[in-house]
C-alpha cells in the first residue's frame, strides 16, 4: 500500500534518524520515493530534521556519542538514496560544508576522529570520513571526489603530525590550498603546532570542531531547544 | 565463566594479526593462521601452555640500591609515576607544556619522595625538543636523575626508538649483561583493541625479550568504542587480548617474565575520551588482578583521575583506585603526580600522593597481633582510672611504629588552625621547592657521561 507523504510522514523519517534505525529509515526513504516524495524535501524535512535535533539533544546531554553515532549512520544510509535521486534531477542538497576527514598515515586511531566525523555530521555537515593511516595522496584524492570544502586530519601519536604539514604542502603544490579550509585535532595537537604547518584551525574536541568549523565556514546557528 | 568466555572468542574469532613475525610465533605453538596467514586462532591448550611457562613473580632492580627492588608478583605494593603534557608550574603558578628541564625536575622529584618506588616517563613529549628524537632525550634525562627502576610504553613510533632506548636502559644499569640480570625497566605491550596484533608493538615484544626487560601485557580497550559496553564484556575481551599477547610473547621466549596490566577505561559517553578515574575502571584493574591470581600470574595497572587539576575530584578517584588495586593485589601502580588521564603533572601533587601512599601502606599492615602488641600487661597495670598510657615505656616503644604521623596532612586542633596555618598545597610546594633546589642525582657522573654521548649518536644520526 502506499504511503501519504505528510507531516507524519516527514516526523516518521526524521524519528527514524533520532532513533538510529537503520532499516526503518531505508525502508521509509524507498516508500516515499515510490509515493514520489521529493528527495530534497525528504532530506531537508525528514533526514535533517532527524540529525539537527539529534546535535542539539547531544548537547545539550540528552543523549550520548553510541545514540549520535547511529543517528549519523542512518542519516548516511538514507541520504545515500536520496542524494542520488537529488543528483539525477540536477538539485543539490543544503549543508554547511563537505569535510573529508581522516586519521593520518602512521596511525591507526580511530575513535576520536569518528566521534568528531559524527558530532560534525549531527551538526548539519557532509561528513567523509576516510578512516585511518590515511597517505597524502588518499587525502588529496578524496577531496577532489568529493569536491570538498575541508580536509580534517587527526592523529593520537607524534611522528604523524609532521605529515599533517606535509599534506597541506600538497594541497598548495596542487592548487587547491585556496579552496579548502584545513582543521586539526588530536592529543599532541597545539595551537602553535597549527599555526606552524598554517592549518586554519584546531579541533581541541568534537563540540570545538563544530566551532571552528562553523567559524570557518561561517555559519550561524539558530538557539534550539533539545527534547525533555 | 570469564576465562571460557575468553578462549571461545580466541578459539572462534581469534586475533589478525598483520606482521608475519608475530604470525610465525603464533604458529609454533600449535595456532592456526587463517585468511591469509592474518587470522590467529588460537586453542586453549596454547593459552594454558604459555601461562604455564610465565614466572610468578620477578624483580625490577633498583640499579645503585637493593633498597630500591622493586618486587613483582610476591605481594607487595609498589607506586609509580605518571606522565603528562601540561605542568603546573611550581614557581610561575603557569600551566604550560612539559619541558626537557621538567623532565630532569620531575625525575629528581620521584628519585627524592621516598613512597614513589618507580616512574614512567616523567613528562609526556619534551615540546622545547624535536619530535624526532624526543624519547631519546627524555630517556637520557630520565636515567641520568634517578636509579629507581621504570615502566615504559611506546611513545613517538620513531624508526631507532626501540634501539635506542634498551640501549640508554643498558648504559645506565651498567652494560647489557647487567641489565639482563637485573632488570629495571618494565616494557608495556599493548594490543590495538579489538583484537589486533599491532606490528610496532611486536618490535617493542621483541626488543624487551631479547634485552630481559619483563613485560606488562595490556589490552588497552575502551569500553563502549574499542570494547564491550558491559563490566563482563570489557573484562572477556581484555583476557583476550592479554592472553594472545602471553602466547605471543611465551612462544617468542619460554619462561620470559611478564605481568597482566590493566589499563581499560570506559568511553566517556559525552565526550568519547577515555574515563580512567571512573568505578568501572578501577573495577575492570580488581578484575583481571582475580584472572592474574587465577592464573598465579603478576599484576600491575594504571591509576589515574579525570579530573583537569588537582582538585577533590583528583584525589578522591585516586585514593580510592589505588586503595582498592592495593588490596586487589596490583604490585605497580602507575599514578602519582599526574591527572586528566596523561595531560596534568604538578610537583607539589607528587609530594602529596607520596603520604597518600603512605596511607594507603599504613591501611595493609592491618592489625598485627602478637603478645607485646596484645598490650595486656600494660592495661591491666594503668587502668581502671585514673590512669594514663601516655608516660608508659609500652606507649613509647610502640607508637610509632603502630600510629601513622604524617609529614604534612592536618592534624592541628580547629580553632588554632582557624587562627593561622599553611595550606597543604603550600606545604606540599614547600616541600617540592626544597626537593628541586637540593636534591642531587644519585646516578653515577660516568654513567652520566656515557648516556649524554649516546645521545649525542643519536642526535647526529637522526638530526644531522
Amino acid at each position: 500500500m502506499a504511503i501519504t507523504i505528510d507531516e507524519a510522514y516527514f516526523d516518521a523519517l526524521a524519528d527514524s534518524v533520532i532513533d538510529g534505525e537503520d532499516e526503518d529509515c531505508v525502508r521509509l526513504v524507498n516508500d516515499g520515493l515510490e509515493a514520489g516524495v521529493d528527495p530534497l524535501e525528504a532530506v531537508e524535512k525528514g533526514l535533517a530534521k532527524g540529525i539537527n535535533q539529534v546535535g542539539v539533544d547531544f548537547g545539550a546531554g540528552v543523549i550520548f556519542l553510541p545514540e549520535l553515532a547511529m543517528a549519523a549512520d542512518t542519516m548516511k544510509m538514507g541520504a545515500a538514496i536520496l542524494d542520488e535521486k537529488i543528483r539525477e534531477s540536477g538539485s543539490k542538497r543544503m549543508s554547511h560544508g563537505t569535510i573529508v576527514i581522516g586519521t593520518i598515515k602512521g596511525d591507526i586511531h580511530d575513535i576520536g576522529k569518528s566521534v568528531v566525523a559524527a558530532v560534525l555530521q549531527a551538526n548539519g555537515y557532509n561528513v567523509v570520513d576516510i578512516g585511518i593511516d590515511v597517505d597524502i595522496d588518499t587525502f588529496i584524492q578524496a577531496l577532489k571526489d568529493n569536491n570538498a570544502d575541508v580536509l580534517g586530519m587527526s592523529t593520537l601519536l607524534t611522528l604523524p603530525l609532521m605529515t599533517m604539514g606535509e599534506v597541506i604542502e600538497k594541497l598548495k603544490e596542487v592548487g587547491m590550498r585556496d579552496k579548502i579550509k584545513v582543521i586539526v585535532g588530536g592529543c599532541p595537537v597545539t595551537q602553535e603546532f597549527a599555526d606552524e604547518i598554517g592549518a586554519d584551525a584546531v579541533g581541541f574536541d568534537a563540540q570545538d570542531a563544530v566551532v571552528k568549523l562553523d567559524g570557518l565556514m561561517g555559519v550561524n546557528r539558530q538557539v534550539a531547544v533539545a527534547r525533555g | 565463566m570469564v576465562h571460557d568466555a575468553a578462549i571461545r572468542v580466541l578459539q572462534e574469532g581469534g586475533v589478525r594479526c598483520d606482521d608475519e613475525r608475530a604470525a610465525k610465533m603464533f604458529e609454533a605453538v600449535g595456532c592456526t593462521l587463517e585468511n591469509d596467514r592474518q587470522l590467529v586462532k588460537i586453542p586453549e591448550k596454547a593459552v594454558m601452555a604459555a601461562l604455564k611457562t610465565c614466572p610468578s613473580s620477578f624483580t625490577l632492580h633498583g640499579r645503585d640500591d637493593p633498597t630500591k627492588d622493586c618486587s613483582i608478583g610476591t605481594g607487595e605494593v609498589h607506586f609509580c609515576t605518571v606522565t603528562g603534557r601540561y605542568i603546573d608550574d611550581i614557581r610561575t603558578g603557569e600551566r604550560r607544556k612539559v619541558t626537557r628541564q621538567d623532565a630532569i625536575d620531575g625525575t629528581l622529584m620521584a628519585d627524592a619522595l621516598e613512597n614513589v618506588h618507580g616512574l614512567y616517563k616523567p613528562v609526556m613529549w619534551l615540546f622545547d625538543e624535536e619530535m624526532i628524537c624526543n624519547s631519546q632525550i627524555l630517556t637520557a634525562e630520565w636515567m641520568k636523575h634517578t636509579n629507581k627502576p621504570g615502566t615504559w610504553v611506546y611513545n613517538t613510533g620513531a624508526e631507532h626508538e626501540v634501539a635506542d632506548l634498551i640501549k640508554m636502559w643498558q648504559i645506565a644499569a651498567g652494560g647489557e649483561e647487567e641489565m639482563r640480570a637485573k632488570p629495571h625497566m618494565l616494557g608495556h605491550v599493548v594490543v590495538n583493541p579489538p583484537r589486533v596484533i599491532d606490528v610496532h608493538y611486536t618490535d617493542w615484544l621483541i626488543g624487551f625479550c631479547d634485552s630481559g626487560t619483563p613485560l606488562s601485557i595490556e589490552s588497552a580497550l575502551m569500553g563502549g568504542a574499542t570494547g564491550p559496553a558491559t563490566r563482563a564484556g570489557m573484562l572477556v575481551q581484555c583476557m583476550v587480548e592479554i592472553y594472545a599477547l602471553v602466547v605471543q610473547a611465551q612462544s617468542y621466549k619460554p619462561g620470559h617474565p611478564l605481568a597482566f596490566c590493566s589499563f581499560n577505561p570506559a568511553m566517556d559517553m559525552r565526550t568519547g575520551l577515555w574515563a580512567c578515574g571512573t568505578p568501572e575502571y578501577g573495577i575492570n584493574g580488581g578484575g583481571i588482578a582475580a584472572m592474574a591470581k587465577y592464573h598465579n600470574i603478576p599484576v600491575v595497572g594504571f591509576g589515574m583521575s579525570d579530573a583537569c587539576e588537582f582538585d577533590q575530584q583528583s584525589a578522591f578517584e585516586k585514593a580510592l583506585k589505588n586503595y582498592n588495586y592495593a588490596l586487589a593485589g596490583l604490585s605497580w601502580v602507575i599514578d602519582l603526580g599526574g591527572t586528566a588521564g596523561f595531560n596534568l603533572v604538578s610537583w607539589p601533587e607528587m609530594v602529596l600522593e607520596n603520604e597518600m601512599v603512605e596511607y594507603i601502606g599504613e591501611y595493609l599492615k592491618g592489625i598485627v597481633v602478637d603478645e607485646e602488641r596484645l598490650s595486656v600487661d600494660t592495661i591491666l597495670k594503668v587502668g581502671p582510672l585514673p590512669g594514663s598510657y601516655m608516660k608508659e615505656k609500652h606507649t613509647r616503644n610502640w607508637f610509632r611504629k603502630e600510629f601513622y604521623i604524617p609529614e604534612l596532612s592536618n592534624k592541628e586542633f580547629f580553632e588554632s588552625w582557624e587562627r593561622g596555618h599553611v595550606e597543604l598545597q603550600e606545604k606540599a610546594k614547600a616541600k617540592a621547592l626544597d626537593i628541586l633546589d637540593n636534591h642531587q642525582s644519585p646516578v653515577a657522573p660516568e654513567i652520566q657521561q656515557e648516556l649524554d654521548d649516546y645521545l649525542a649518536h643519536c642526535l647526529k644520526r637522526d638530526l644531522g
